[in-house]
């Protein structure tokens, strides 16, 4: 069969380099379920195929046999034999490509999760990457489990990267995040797979894999401090949208609360709401209390806040600011970048 | 005593005229204009298709503009879905066989039949106006917000019409089928002497009845959204765009077992015709097709696993689709198996067929590919999905489609299209199909997004096979179209009653046959019965000796 051709080549010479390189922790997990589907496909092609051509050749009619032989024309014995065989090849797949997923979409225990926020809009991405820089590409270190939190300021898009395996849509309104522990260094491409107009086949980025942490800050202290860091976005934000009217943001919660809740320490936790229920203080949680303040209301508060028209980036600022105000939380693009500086000067007395 | 010898009136010539075709409520007469406005949508979203495929000959496109390349690919989508596949094979096929296949005299509801031609018809021309007004780019999966913002202009409005009309038309077929196989059956036809075209119509009309409201329903709702701002799917007035991926696949996915059901049927029938044997395990295909009717409408959410759909939804979907595809296979092995030992007639219809088998063989096994999450997940939105669903809506259900208009075109027009001309252009199609769509497979999986007007250089060479293939395949559907229409003309030979030696009664009815289908009321017969029937020699077709068995 010549669909099978370039495929069982490659398989035949045990390359797969119809494939794209693996590049990220799935990959091969990935790959192994397309392999193993390919096969169970390539055999059951082979057999549909095989027997219809058996049969046309065989019985074909034909002076001296005009008329078809006896047989049966039905047999339960044969129905169940062939549909339980597809039906547990299948399940099999199926549990095997649940721990794959799995691993795609949820960190490992324990991870040190590094996060960047992503805004995408017609027809260009924005990183915004921890220690505050702000590129059109994203920059990560290898081995570095890191979460993708990923809002557009317009229509829906879709960040794919062929050599991770890994796909999500980004969504206007709400957050979506894609989660990639790269296991290669280098640049592959990022391209975006929902149709969102003109230049939908040019929205194009690249994703860039430096070896270590040291190739990282090389990069992330070129050119810093032209852009506002998110952190410093949302810190202005939160003045100027004249949030700390009600809000405190230094003391512990309870003690001093004002018209609204305490934000100190807040983010992480979970809030009781009025009409029973909880919410996880979360991105989306954020957002939604920004943006449509009367969705989730926190026990012992009145629906008294006014909705603010923020764009998405100082959305994203505020969320990477309220998680500067948990004590030792690492999440803080300043801390970050001093963190990791840290590091490496332990290191280097070492 | 063929039809050659009976210059009766048939239903052709039964009232002349244009007024006479245009009021008609003989359901043969709306099955040929069906037929006549599908193949001209199928003509239309073909030119599209090649502009298209042109286009993507250099990686850089260059033929046409970003837009004007995104507005083609929307309407050859929504054409070919919307006016092509879905009506396709009920609305032309259907409407004329299937009264004569219980033997009856029309459906239930003759003047609702033609109320739902006028309404695909209307359906049909919207789109034409959608194209003037400057078209539409939204893909014919009409994501919000992208669809519904204020920059689409008219055009989307217009469509969305346009699919709520023809969304009714099918839900009157539907009712009209259902109700024709409960009341109108032959006497003493029971539910198991059906012929197995008949249970994947009455499948096909259950999805019809339950599932398309939904989509008028959508449609109508993103009419009111964009005009009102309601805030049901536009983040911007509050709604939510995944609700409306909800929706439309709640539709949507169903539909493609509107597409698929009875191009199944098609090749249930010719199969064991041309195999000369009763159909393998009748009841496990006829179960299936139900099961398939009902499974289908819980995995929709097959198609939103990137969506941001949390992780349990995708695990059942997942499961559930798999589910679904245990019984297509069922049906493929029993359509083998009414192959063996049979005696082979290589006619065209059974060509189409043989060619099927393979090809929905890749389709069905491609679907598991984007139905497990671990490989779904980078295959999603690139041309693996293109070419899987290609596979499925053209290699399987057009294809049959092909095989069931050769293979009732004796009945429908009293003429005998040229063998040779048929078999050749199966042969054309199959391989033109191939050679377009398996490249696309192999750029999918190297990460080709689909919907893409320009692409990166080294896809290029496989899009060029496309491109040839696509012509290849344009090649075969033109003979197949040139080899029926060629059969009209002054030498076109007469067709006999029963020109394959089938066994269901629309062969017992004239080639063409009468206006009131049946000069005295047939009885059921059980329809793969083929022992009584004896062939003639030449081109004179089968005749029943001896005393057929009654069902
Ligand atoms: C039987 C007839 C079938 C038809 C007519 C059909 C048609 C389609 C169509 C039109 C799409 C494209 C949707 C889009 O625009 O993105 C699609 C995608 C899909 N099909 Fe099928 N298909 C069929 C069979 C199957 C089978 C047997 C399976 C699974 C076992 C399957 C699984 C899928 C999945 C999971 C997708 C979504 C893929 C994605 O978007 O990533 N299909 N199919
Ligand atoms: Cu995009």
């Amino acid at each position: 069969m010549s669909q099978l051709h370039l495929p069982l080549q490659h398989l035949l010479l045990g390359q797969t380099s119809y494939l794209p390189e693996r590049a990220s922790s799935v990959a091969e997990g990935a790959d192994h379920i397309f392999l193993s589907l390919f096969w169970i496909s390539a055999v059951s092609l082979a057999l549909i195929i095989g027997v219809t051509i058996v049969f046309v050749v065989r019985y074909r009619r034909r002076p001296g046999r005009m008329d078809p032989e006896a047989s049966p024309d039905h047999s339960t014995r044969l129905e169940i034999i062939w549909s339980v065989i597809p039906l547990l090849l299948v399940m099999a797949v199926f549990v095997a490509s649940t721990q794959v997923y799995q691993a795609m979409v949820n960190a490992p225990p324990g991870a040190d999760v590094q996060q960047v926020r992503v805004s995408a809009k017609k027809w260009s991405w924005q990183f915004d990457h921890p220690g505050g820089k702000k590129d059109k590409d994203v920059h990560l270190v290898l081995g570095q489990p890191t979460e993708l939190l990923m809002i557009s300021t317009d229509v829906i898009h879709s960040l794919y990267v062929p050599q991770w395996r890994l796909k999500q849509d980004v969504v206007p309104g709400r957050y979506t995040r894609l989660l990639v522990t790269p296991t290669k260094a280098g640049s592959f491409p990022i391209v975006c797979t929902e149709y969102c107009g003109t230049n939908h086949s040019q929205m194009n980025a690249v994703a860039v894999v430096h070896a270590d942490q040291a190739e990282y800050q090389a990069w992330a202290a070129e050119g810093r401090g032209a852009d506002l860091s998110l952190v410093e976005v949302g810190r202005k934000a939160f003045d100027d949208q004249g949030c700390s009217a009600c809000h405190a943001v230094e003391k512990p919660e309870g003690q001093d609360d004002g018209i609204g809740p305490s934000l100190f320490g807040r983010w992480g936790g979970t809030e009781q709401l009025v009409g029973g229920g909880t919410a996880k203080f979360d991105e989306n949680y954020v957002r939604e209390s920004i943006v449509k303040p009367g969705a989730k209301v926190v026990k012992g508060y009145d629906d008294v806040m006014p909705a603010s028209a923020l764009e998405e980036r100082e959305l994203l600022g505020l969320i990477a600011y309220l998680q500067t105000l948990v004590p030792g939380r690492g999440q803080d693009d300043g801390e970050q970048g001093e963190r990791h500086e840290q590091g490496e000067r332990k290191e280097k007395a070492q | 005593m063929s039809g050659a010898a009976h210059a009766g009136d048939s239903y052709l010539t039964h009232g002349r005229g244009l007024r006479s075709w245009l009021l008609t409520v003989d359901h043969k007469r709306i099955g040929v204009m069906y037929l006549g406005v599908i193949v001209g949508t199928l003509i239309l979203g073909g030119v599209f298709a090649l502009a298209l495929r042109l286009h993507l000959w250099n990686a850089g496109g260059g033929l046409v503009s970003n837009d004007t390349y995104n507005r083609l690919f929307t309407l050859h989508g929504a054409v070919m879905v919307f006016l092509f596949v879905i009506p396709g094979i009920p609305s032309a096929l259907g409407n004329f066989v299937l009264p004569l296949q219980v033997g009856a005299k029309d459906v239930a509801f003759p003047r609702v039949n033609l109320l739902s031609f006028y309404l695909y018809l209307a359906g049909a021309v919207l789109f034409l106006v959608t194209l003037v007004v400057g078209g539409l780019d939204t893909g014919w999966t009409l994501y919000p917000p992208y669809s519904l913002e204020g920059a689409r202009g008219l055009g989307i409005l217009i469509a969305l019409v346009g699919v709520f009309l023809a969304g009714f038309s099918s839900i009157l077929t539907g009712v009209n089928f259902i109700a024709t196989i409960h009341k109108l059956r032959a006497p003493g036809m029971g539910w198991f002497d059906l012929p197995l075209f008949l249970w994947a119509l009455y499948a096909t009309a259950i999805i019809q009845i339950l599932a398309t409201p939904v989509l008028g329903i959508t449609a109508a709702l993103g009419f009111m959204e964009r005009l009102f701002h309601l805030g049901l799917f536009m983040p911007e007035y509050g709604g939510d765009p995944v609700l409306f991926q909800h929706f439309f696949w709640f539709y949507s996915h169903p539909a493609v077992y509107i597409m698929i059901l009875p191009a199944m049927g098609i090749v249930s029938e010719v199969v064991s015709v041309f195999s000369r044997k009763p159909i393998f395990g009748y009841r496990f295909i006829a179960m299936s097709s139900l099961a398939i009717a009902v499974i289908g409408f819980l995995v929709w959410g097959h198609h939103m696993f990137v969506s941001g759909q949390s992780q349990w939804a995708n695990l059942v979907f997942s499961f559930l689709t798999l589910l679904v595809a245990i019984p297509s296979a069922i049906k493929t092995f029993n359509w083998l198996a009414t192959m063996y030992k049979g005696a082979i007639i290589l006619k065209t219809p059974m060509v189409y067929v043989l060619t099927f088998f393979a090809i929905f063989g890749v389709g069905g096994l491609t679907g598991l590919f984007l139905g497990i999450l671990a490989t779904d997940i980078p295959l999603h939105d690139t041309y693996f999905v293109v070419a899987h669903f290609h596979f499925v809506m053209v290699g399987a259900v057009m294809i049959a489609f092909l095989a069931g208009v050769h293979y009732w075109w004796p009945k429908m027009t009293g003429r005998l299209y040229d063998e040779r001309l048929g078999v050749t252009s199966a042969v054309l199609v199959f391989l033109g199909f191939n050679l377009t769509f398996i490249p696309q497979f192999i750029v999918g999986i190297a990460g080709m997004p689909r919907r893409y007007a320009t692409y990166a250089v080294e896809f290029q060479g496989q899009n060029r096979l496309s491109t040839v293939g696509a012509f290849v395949l344009t090649a075969g559907l033109v003979l197949a179209l040139w080899g029926l229409l060629a059969s009209l003309g002054k030498a076109g030979a007469r067709a006999p009653r029963n020109p394959w030696g089938a066994a269901s009664l629309e062969w017992q009815a004239e080639s063409p046959p009468s206006h009131h289908n049946f000069e005295v009321p047939p009885d059921g017969v059980s329809p793969y019965d083929y022992t009584t029937l004896k062939e003639l020699p030449g081109d004179q077709g089968w005749v029943v000796v001896g005393k057929r068995e009654v069902a």
